[in-house]
């Protein structure tokens, strides 16, 4: 017997189900397993509203036992079976409390209807408690066709799709063995509906296009062949039935049998019981086929997307930090270049400011000194101005000083620049630059040698130039007849005497202070010496104690950074590991959800259509 | 008051609006047209989803066969003296069609012209009831119910009311019909839709009855508070029988006289479906081509309707006709279209330029744009006649379940029977100004009354609200004359 092997695969499929960890699944897998075993056949009727849906069904069963009308008759879905004697009764599940399975609900409530009250029960006004879950009507008509197994579900008309899993469950689509999709004949299949057809064939095997009305239409084989032929457009796999139920009805109460023939049922009857004598060998594999295909595509769904997803994002965690461990190696490899140039570049810079900016001071005090002693005799003024220059010397060497200080305490700021993104607290210890322990006192200047203008030599002076005078004159007036000394050429000589003294004096105050100006000149350019020295002394210990500093820092640094990446990159290789093993899990399994759905379509008997789920 | 007040202020508007767009030749062009709109018959399309019997219950209300053209361009009929057709495309000129008349209607020749290239097609057509309604029939709407419709939205900006035809009044029809309701004029009052349940003859399980289930329906459907405010009235028409009946030719009727010759018993079996009819030979002489010509005009459900009622009584071509007309709906439904459409022209037309012109401002801003769109706001405030527009429908489908003294009280002074104060009052046109004050005060307080009566059903307080805010307009008014 076949059954023996289409329970197999089934059996198959829960147990991949069990596997994969999927409860809800797996129950579907055991209620659809229950449900072929079931020998009933159950045919859901579905469509638009007001297409003849009940109709069909009262047709089927030749028996008014579903309302119909213009409006919204059938609210509750309706199931017909077969029963000894006409009886009707409203069932309703109570609402499932939220944590239970659904399907495990034990406590139904049926609420008899009387017969005659059989049009409200299905449009919801009797039996029903409010609030009370979902609800069905339920049918029994003595009837052969009923009696050998067939339950017909009529179902609202809506224009969504009956749903697989939500709704009441009697609707579900995942009960029924067969789904009729009612269209009538006054018009072609519209796209909403063909829409419809699409998704029942892609969730059913065994799909049934029914077209109802063909009595109101002369044209209803042109209808029922351009309804064909959209299927076939469509690619819906699904027969169309074209059928009357008005005429089956009249059939049945003039016991008409050509005029049954003529409404078309008898088709779709046959086609009915054909399915229910089929349903173990014909349906049953094409349905296990079918839930195979939804299963395996559930369950294949969280693998591709996982195994995609490896793919696709190469970045897992631990990849990720080593990148970002290598990056920042390279990155502390730029930064130590780049502060030790700065650092370079910055002292450069300091120690030529430095020596211009004092050597600038000492120029100004050189001016200051010359433009002094242009005027004063060093005689006179020499304490004052020696006081005044020790003073504006030491001064100048001060602010010279501090600015260095400044500045070096700047260099250090922008080499700690480069290491901002390190954190705070790289500054080396303060104060950088430190006083030269015993520092010299600045040397005196020796007052410079001067000549002095004594008076023998200011005689001396003055008698040359008056015995010069005294001659002149003397001898021009002894033309006169006067006689060599008179009062004019003595007077003369004492001009003339005088003269020379004044110039002589003048001669020797420049010959004073051009040796001043030579003395201070010597004594600024030693000073000048002594502490530029001293500052390139000390600006190249603020440089090496610069280096050191950030040397250090930077060693630290690396060392950190070193071990990150080593950590990231032993993490990273583990994790590669994992993936290639959860990889190769994923491949395993995935063959062998494939095998298990190439052995379903095999017992259904058809060639497999290429699966999706394939990786 | 009414229609000329609302006419007034959007006239206004319009011309305001030229004022503010003077520097745009696009939107100027298109306030000239909606001016012009303003005295030009009334623009009722015919809307609905495909196969939903639009062509059919077009022919119906000219009561000819004027057979569809194209399914894809939108085809207008208008009065004109002799027929004639001209097509409008996107990339030609206007050109006439040939015109081929028939028996019951004439035929538009479309050789030459691929389907989708008109965009336009204008009929002109003698008829008494293109007079006051131009009538146009439109390509299906709703094909993508996700997308935007541009049928729909075409329809609304250029006919003034709709006649919207549904087979079940639920469901995807209805969520075409919401999106009409977009913009500040269209949350308004809908007073410009008329819902009808076409092809009725098809329901209703093909029994002779089905018309009147159907009827019932509409009234139903009206009573859903969603559907209400999406339409004015909701009217049961089948467009097949109604044709039929309206273009009943003797040899039909000679055909239907015949059958119905035959007990009802012995045809039965005939009728059972259409190609028993078409195929079996009665039991009275009837050639096939008479019986499929018979069954092409009205149906198989027609032709059961027919013979009953030839056989009920209905003995000669004008009596069966006119109950033809009667049983479809179609007089019903003209009915609603004269009272609640053609006389209600003014304030359609005045919507539908507030229509246009909230698109226009909103769509193109300029400076004054935001003072205008104001004014809309204000005009549809004040705008009592959309109330008065409704309450007439509900007056008329008897709704409200005022007694009939009320009933026809109401209808009068919400301007049912005529415009003026003296109409609306029921008194002599040559009454004094006096004698005008005292009867409309009295009927404000009672209406008043009637409004606060906490007895009386929440719909006639309403009603009853509607009444008498338009006796205080009436009363406001005859104020003005006095001063």
């Amino acid at each position: 017997m076949v059954a023996g092997i289409w329970l197999d695969v089934l059996d198959d499929i829960a147990r991949t189900c069990q596997e994969h960890n999927r409860n809800d699944l797996l129950q579907a897998v055991r209620l659809k397993r229950a449900h072929l075993l079931d020998p009933t056949l159950t045919v859901l009727i579905v469509g638009e509203a007001n297409q003849g849906k009940s109709q069909l069904v009262n047709a089927i069963v030749t028996a008014p036992v579903c309302p119909v009308g213009d409006n919204r008759t059938t609210v509750l879905p309706t199931v017909v079976r077969h029963a000894e004697a006409i009886s009707a009764t409203v069932v309703q599940t109570p609402v499932p409390a939220p944590g239970t399975l659904a399907t495990v609900a034990t406590t139904v409530e049926r609420h008899p209807v009387p017969t005659e009250q059989v049009a409200a029960g299905v449009a919801g006004g009797v039996g029903r408690r409010p609030g009370g879950g979902p609800a069905y009507v339920e049918i029994g008509v003595p009837r052969r066709l009923l009696g050998a197994g067939v339950v017909l579900v009529d179902t609202p008309g809506s224009d969504d799709l009956p749903s697989a899993n939500t709704g009441t469950p009697v609707t579900s689509l995942a009960r029924a063995d067969a789904v009729l999709l009612v269209t009538d004949s006054t018009r072609d299949l519209s796209a909403t509906e063909l829409t419809m057809l699409l998704h029942l064939t892609r969730a059913h095997a065994n799909v049934i296009v029914v077209q109802t009305k063909t009595d109101l239409v002369p044209d209803w084989r042109a209808v029922a062949d351009r309804n064909r032929r959209h299927l076939v457009d469509a690619g819906v796999p699904a027969t169309l039935i074209p059928v009357s139920a008005a005429l089956r009805l009249h059939a049945a109460a003039t016991d008409d049998h050509a005029l049954n023939a003529e409404s078309g049922f008898p088709a779709l009857i046959a086609r009915i019981r054909h399915d229910l004598a089929g349903k173990s060998d014909l349906l049953a594999p094409a349905s296990v086929a079918m839930i195979a295909r939804t299963v395996i595509e559930q369950l294949a769904a969280p693998l591709r997307a996982e195994l995609e997803s490896q793919q696709s994002t190469e970045e897992s965690a631990p990849l990720a930090r080593l990148h970002a461990a290598q990056r920042e190696v390279d990155e502390l490899r730029r930064c130590s270049t780049r502060w030790q140039n700065t650092l370079t570049d910055e002292m450069a810079d300091l120690l030529s400011d430095i020596e211009y900016d004092l050597r600038d001071r000492t120029r100004h005090i050189l001016k200051m000194v010359d433009e002094a002693f242009e005027t004063a005799d060093p005689l006179v003024a020499w304490d004052t101005v020696q006081t005044w220059l020790t003073r504006s010397l030491v001064e100048a060497a001060e602010a010279n000083r501090q600015w260095l200080t400044l500045r070096c305490e700047h260099v250090a700021r922008r080499v700690a620049e480069a290491f901002t993104r390190y954190g705070h607290g790289v500054l080396p210890p303060w104060p950088l630059v430190t006083p030269p322990a015993h520092r010299a006192p600045p040397p005196e200047i020796e007052r410079p040698t001067v000549e002095r203008f004594t008076v023998g030599q200011k005689v001396f002076t003055g008698m040359k130039g008056s015995y010069g005078g005294l001659l002149m004159f003397g001898l021009a007036l002894t033309l006169a007849g006067m006689p060599m000394i008179n009062p004019i050429s003595i007077s003369a000589g004492a001009l003339f005497g005088g003269k020379s003294i004044r110039d002589e004096g003048r001669q020797l105050l420049r010959r004073r202070q051009a040796t001043v100006k030579a003395a201070v000149q010597r004594h600024v350019d030693d000073f000048f010496v002594r502490v530029s020295k001293e500052s390139r002394d000390t600006a190249r210990q603020v440089q090496r104690v610069l280096r050191d500093h950030f040397a250090a820092l930077t060693d630290e640094l690396q060392a950190g950074i070193v071990e990150s990446l080593r950590t990231a990159k032993k993490a990273a290789d583990t994790d590669a590991a994992a993936r290639e093993r959860r990889q190769h899990e994923i491949m395993r399994r995935m063959s062998r959800l494939a095998a298990v759905y190439e052995q379903a379509q095999q017992v259904a008997g058809t060639r497999p259509a290429p699966l999706a789920a394939r990786p | 008051m009414t229609g000329s007040w609302l006419d007034t202020s959007v006239r206004g508007l319009l011309h305001q609006a030229l004022d503010v767009y003077r520097d745009n030749p696009r939107a100027t062009g298109h306030i000239h047209d909606h001016l012009a709109r303003l005295d030009q018959p009334l623009r009722v399309a015919v809307v609905g989803r495909w196969r939903s019997g639009k062509s059919t219950l077009l022919n119906a209300l000219l009561g000819e066969e004027v057979a569809p053209v194209d399914g894809n361009a939108f085809t207008w009929y208008e009065d004109g003296p002799q027929p004639d057709a001209t097509a409008y495309s996107a990339h030609h000129p206007p050109q006439r069609l040939a015109v081929l008349r028939s028996g019951t209607g004439m035929r538009v020749d479309l050789a030459g012209w691929r389907t989708g290239e008109l965009s336009d097609i204008v009929v002109r057509w003698p008829a008494r009831s293109l007079r006051q309604v131009t009538l146009l029939d439109t390509p299906p709407v709703g094909v993508d119910e996700h997308a935007r419709d541009p049928v729909l939205e075409r329809v609304l900006r250029e006919a003034d009311a709709m006649l919207y035809l549904t087979r079940d009044a639920r469901g995807a029809d209805l969520r075409v019909l919401q999106r009409t309701r977009e913009g500040a004029v269209g949350q308004a009052a809908a007073v410009h839709i008329i819902l009808v349940l076409s092809r009725v003859d098809e329901s209703g399980g093909g029994r002779v009855d089905a018309l009147l289930g159907a009827r019932q329906r509409a009234r139903r459907a009206l009573r859903d508070p969603h559907l209400d405010a999406l339409c004015v009235t909701a009217v049961a028409c089948s467009g097949l029988l109604g044709l039929a009946g309206r273009v009943l030719g003797e040899a039909d009727f000679a055909g239907l006289a015949a059958l119905a010759q035959v007990p009802r018993a012995e045809l039965e079996p005939y009728l059972l479906s259409a190609e028993r009819f078409a195929r079996s030979e009665p039991p009275v002489p009837l050639d096939a081509a008479t019986r499929s010509a018979l069954l092409d005009r009205l149906g198989v459900v027609g032709v059961r309707l027919a013979t009953t009622l030839a056989r009920t009584g209905h003995r000669s071509r004008t009596a069966l006709s006119a109950e033809l007309v009667r049983h479809a709906g179609l007089s019903e439904l003209r009915e609603s279209i004269n009272r609640l459409l053609v006389d209600r022209r003014t304030v359609l037309k005045a919507r539908s330029a507030l229509v246009g012109m909230e698109t226009l401002l909103r769509g193109e801003p300029a400076p004054g744009a935001e003072e205008l769109l104001a004014t809309v706001e204000q005009i549809l405030a004040g705008a009592h006649e959309f109330q008065e527009s409704r309450l007439l429908a509900a007056l008329r489908s008897s709704r409200l379940g005022f007694d009939a003294e009320s009933t026809q009280e109401a209808r009068r002074l919400v301007g049912g029977d005529g415009d003026s104060p003296a109409a609306r009052l029921g008194i002599a046109p040559d009454a004094q100004l006096a004698q005008l004050w005292e009867a409309a005060a009295d009927a404000r307080w009672r209406w008043q009354e009637r409004a606060v009566d906490p007895a009386l059903p929440l719909a006639q307080r309403r009603g009853a609200q509607v009444v008498a805010r338009s006796c205080e307009g009436m009363l406001a008014e005859l104020a003005a004359h006095a001063r």
